[in-house]
């Protein structure tokens, strides 16, 4: 199985869901799903092999090349799978809308793009499918029109300036090396002038950094995740934000892969460490914003800049100070928080269908009761996000710490576990609001949710627990793309850690908690009997209570609110719009000198002669 | 092996002792001081025993499900911590690891109390949450400046450093982060003047309102554990730990009764006062141990 072939079958694919949505609408859905599966189970078998294609298709007279090494497969399956895994959920969410043809192709269509990026060897299959990414991408967000359109329009002019920056990249690196292939690249720049390096990274790291959403380049993420059908939003937020972290992991394969994170010239590391505080600063402002949002998909869509910022902060402390942990800790939360966050979207998704697209957060409640498959999903998602022990997010956020406080930067530390607590506060608010309170009283006859949505909430919920109790099988691969780097090794063993300076074991931290929670339940079990009463029976002790909404949801964190408000503004936001709108305002006044009227065109042109003939006759220049 | 098996179950229980202990002691304390005569030390005992064998209302399984995970979370903190030459889980992670664990226990509470549907319940847990944002900022500085001053994550090797060169509180950085730490301890322990979560005159003690018989039990024992842990962590990271439990227990003691002169002299706070005090004195100090800490480090 030779990388094209793969590719062949992924956009093949994309376009026969297309041709076979206009026979049945039963023959596209087991199209698309079998597809998705079919490349699930090609990468599955494709662990731990190294295919190298070169493909003369003499593109401007450059080879295009295809590669699958640690780094792509480790990417490859998380795409594959969280895309399978979000087709099969459209199944239902997705059935009755129009114009679904198109959107099945199109999701296939990303995947496809989104397989090309990983899996390409030289910079012009890369820029490529970059495009086609971002372009479907644009497509989707915008599927349910109205403020859809808006919200693509804003991505796709972000994307767009990230493009130009890397087009301009490449054609740089094109001329100064003559190569496009990256490992050429790699072995070439490692004797360029600091300076070009340094030019290098930073045209890149904006290219990257519009897509994974760093501070100040995020402002397109929020609109984009809220409007776009959740179930794309799952896997734009799960994989396709993050191409931007494997973007930072390729530049510093490209800078710094032959030498290794020993070495690397003082520009690279600098580079590297204002990376890292552009981390941090991502990390704490946008989990606080989320506390304000009383939208469900909103609120996430904050976390997904937030917690975008702990991967930049690994990568870029992990390459800064030449440590394994830190970098092995960014990879492993940028699979971690995919899971997570398409686990969430999935559950806000789920609740979307079937109460009519409601997602205000002040308007729900109660759900648990009628959902409790959407709400376990839920509560791990939260939990995986927060990083509570024995779910994925604690190892990975272990290692960041351990790695920032051992090699002496307790701020970015303390940026990384405050921006914890702001994450506490506002996932607590998203379940509380959503699933836990009071059941409005339209909501008490609630269907649960169908199987076809059930089944991808419980793959992914058991994939957090299961890497948060075996964190071994995803960092095996992890310290694969650490040596492929140019890293050292980690000692990794397939619970944890064992090192001098602090171990981790997640065997231990289960078996206590396991056996405690059993003793504890056995003691609740042996004590006298509850009876489950109704909530208002107690609340209001037997007398009558109108039946009406007095939970207090609405407003959830109001003292902090009155407090941080002034500091919580999206100034980066604000100041585009202002941008935006002094763009818009000028080109106005050009407009109103370009009429359309041939009458006030030949006006100026009589007054322009006019003025020459003045000028001639008064001053004789000519 | 049986030492240590022994050491698993019976490390809780004398934990949850000292716990119900302090209980009983903050009411007999606080009442001494307000020239009450207050309930014998006992009091707690009796009444858990009473839950016990109490009958309680329920609001499905969330309301169960979360308040054992709170007393789980609560428990295995607690095996984490040293207590004197005792430490059950001394190698799986260290302070880090507990940092986290601990939050199993406001969580758990959180989720509960949730189900529970209540305006008071809401309320209190929106406070409790937004209190202890207040708090954990400079909670997590005084941490830091811990980890990075004896360059380790592992409680244990924390207080192995001070046997060799003396308190932690003794020494200049880490006394300024020392002295913030006890600053917000009366918020961590949720006494006055910052029970603005459980306030009972407002809100009906807020999350514990809908809980009876064995649901209250259970919010009692994690709330003894919760004494417990916060002031064995002071004790472990500034006062040296101890040798044997019986010296630890003093210290734990002496602490423990400095809060609550705190608690019985002043009155609540209003939760943006709260915040506003937090983030200040106490942070202010925690802060200036990091940086000096930072600095003497590169």
């Amino acid at each position: 199985m030779n990388p094209q072939l793969i590719l062949l079958i992924a956009f093949g694919g994309a376009f026969l869901t297309y041709i076979f949505g206009k026979i049945s609408s039963k023959l596209r859905d087991g199209a698309a799903v079998a597809i998705s599966l079919a490349l699930v189970a090609i990468f599955a078998c494709l662990y731990g092999r190294r295919l190298q294609e070169s493909f003369y298709w003499g593109f401007l007279g450059l080879n295009l090349s295809f590669r699958l090494d640690a780094v792509s497969w480790f990417f490859a399956i998380a795409i594959v799978s969280l895309g399978a895994l979000s087709i099969i959920f459209s199944l239902r969410y997705m059935r009755d809308r129009e114009r679904t043809d198109f959107y099945y192709s199109m999701m296939l269509m990303v995947n496809a793009a989104m397989l090309g990026i990983v899996l390409s060897s030289d910079l012009i299959s890369f820029y490529i499918f970059w495009e086609m990414m971002s372009w479907c991408t644009f497509l989707l967000i915008s599927y349910n029109q109205h403020r859809a359109l808006d919200a693509g329009m804003k991505y796709i002019i972000m994307s767009i300036i990230g493009s130009v920056a890397m087009l301009a990249g490449i054609l740089s690196l094109y001329v100064s090396f003559d190569t496009l292939l990256i490992p050429q690249i790699a072995s070439s720049l490692a004797t360029a002038s600091p300076g070009y390096v340094l030019f290098v990274l930073v045209i890149f790291g904006i290219a990257f950094g519009i897509k994974n959403a760093i501070m100040p380049l995020h402002t397109w993420l929020p609109d984009s995740y809220a409007e776009a059908p959740s179930p794309f939003t799952a896997v734009l937020s799960g994989m396709l934000t993050r191409m931007g972290v494997y973007g930072f992991l390729l530049i510093t394969y490209v800078v710094g892969g032959m030498i290794g994170g020993t070495g690397l010239g003082s520009n690279v590391l600098k580079f590297n460490y204002v990376l890292a505080w552009l981390g941090a600063l991502t990390i704490v402002v946008p989990t606080f914003i989320a506390m304000l949002q009383n939208d469900a998909k909103q609120l996430l869509a904050w976390h997904g800049i937030g917690q975008g910022g702990y991967m930049v902060l690994g990568i870029g402390f992990g390459v800064a100070t030449a440590n394994s942990l830190a970098l092995a800790g960014g990879i492993f939360h940028t699979l971690n928080y995919a899971i997570c966050i398409v686990l969430l979207f999935m559950s806000v998704a789920a609740v979307q269908y079937r109460t009519g697209g409601v997602r205000d957060l002040n308007s729900l409640g109660g759900l648990v009761a009628r959902m409790p498959v959407a709400f376990v999903g839920a509560l791990l998602g939260i939990s995986g996000l927060i990083g509570l022990p024995l779910t994925n997010g604690f190892v990975s956020k272990w290692m960041m710490y351990k790695a920032l406080i051992l090699e002496g930067h307790p701020f970015l530390a303390f940026a990384a576990l405050i921006g914890t607590w702001g994450t506490i506060l506002s996932v607590y608010k998203f379940l509380h609001n959503m699933y836990l309170g009071q059941l409005p009283e339209k909501y008490k006859h609630l269907e649960k949710s169908p199987f076809s949505m059930q089944l991808p909430i419980a793959v992914l919920s058991s994939a957090v627990v299961l890497f948060g109790i075996l964190p071994g099988i995803p960092l095996r691969v992890i310290n694969k793309i650490c040596t492929w780097l140019g890293f050292s090794s980690l000692d990794v063993t397939i619970w944890g850690f064992t090192s001098e300076t602090g171990t981790l074991n997640t065997m231990n931290l289960l078996a206590a908690i396991v056996v405690v929670s059993a003793v504890v339940w056995v003691l609740f079990h042996r004590a006298a009997k509850s009876v489950v009463v109704a909530q208002d029976d107690n609340y209001a002790a037997g007398a009558y209570v109108p039946k009406d909404k007095y939970h207090y949801t609405a407003g959830f964190y109001e003292p902090l609110f009155t407090m941080l408000r002034p500091y919580l503004r999206d100034v980066v936001d604000e100041f585009y719009t202002a941008l935006a709108g002094s763009v818009r305002k000028s080109c106005g006044a050009v407009r109103r000198i370009y009429t359309g009227d041939v009458g006030s065109y030949v006006t100026y042109i009589i007054l322009f002669l006019a003025s020459l003939i003045l000028v001639q006759l008064r001053w004789r220049p000519w | 092996m049986v030492g240590r098996i022994l050491q698993f179950v019976l490390y809780p229980l004398v934990a949850l002792a000292i716990g119900v202990f302090f209980l009983g002691l903050a009411r007999k304390i606080t009442a001494r001081i307000q020239w009450r005569y207050g309930p014998p030390l006992v009091q707690p005992v009796i009444d858990m025993i009473r839950f016990f064998y109490q009958k309680s209302v329920s609001h499905g399984p969330v309301f169960a499900v979360g308040l054992i995970m709170s007393l789980a979370g609560s428990i295995v903190v607690v095996l984490f911590l040293p207590f004197g030459s005792i430490c059950p889980l001394s190698g799986s992670g260290g302070l880090l690891v507990v940092l986290y664990v601990m939050l199993l226990a406001p969580m758990g509470i959180a989720l509960s109390g949730g189900q529970g549907a209540n305006p008071n319940i809401s309320i209190g847990i929106s406070r409790k949450l937004i209190l202890a944002l207040g708090y954990e900022v400079p909670f997590l500085l005084v941490l830091l400046t811990v980890m990075t001053h004896y360059n380790t994550i592992s409680i244990v090797q924390v207080v192995e450093a001070q046997r060799d060169i003396g308190w932690s509180i003794a020494s200049l950085p880490l006394f300024l982060s020392g002295v913030s730490y006890l600053l917000i301890l009366p918020a961590m322990l949720g006494f006055r003047p910052f029970d603005v979560s459980t306030a009972p005159q407002e809100i009906s003690s807020g999350p514990l309102v809908e809980y009876g018989g064995k649901y209250l039990l259970m919010a009692t024992i994690e709330h003894a554990l919760l004494l417990f842990i916060d002031i064995a962590l002071f004790v472990n990271l500034f006062l040296g730990g101890a040798g044997n439990p019986i010296t630890f227990f003093v210290k734990m003691l002496i602490v423990f009764v400095l809060v609550l002169f705190i608690h019985a002299a002043f009155p609540r706070l209003r939760i943006e006062q709260a915040i506003r005090y937090l983030w200040k004195w106490p942070t202010a100090l925690a802060l200036a141990g990091l940086i000096i800490v930072t600095i003497g480090r590169s």
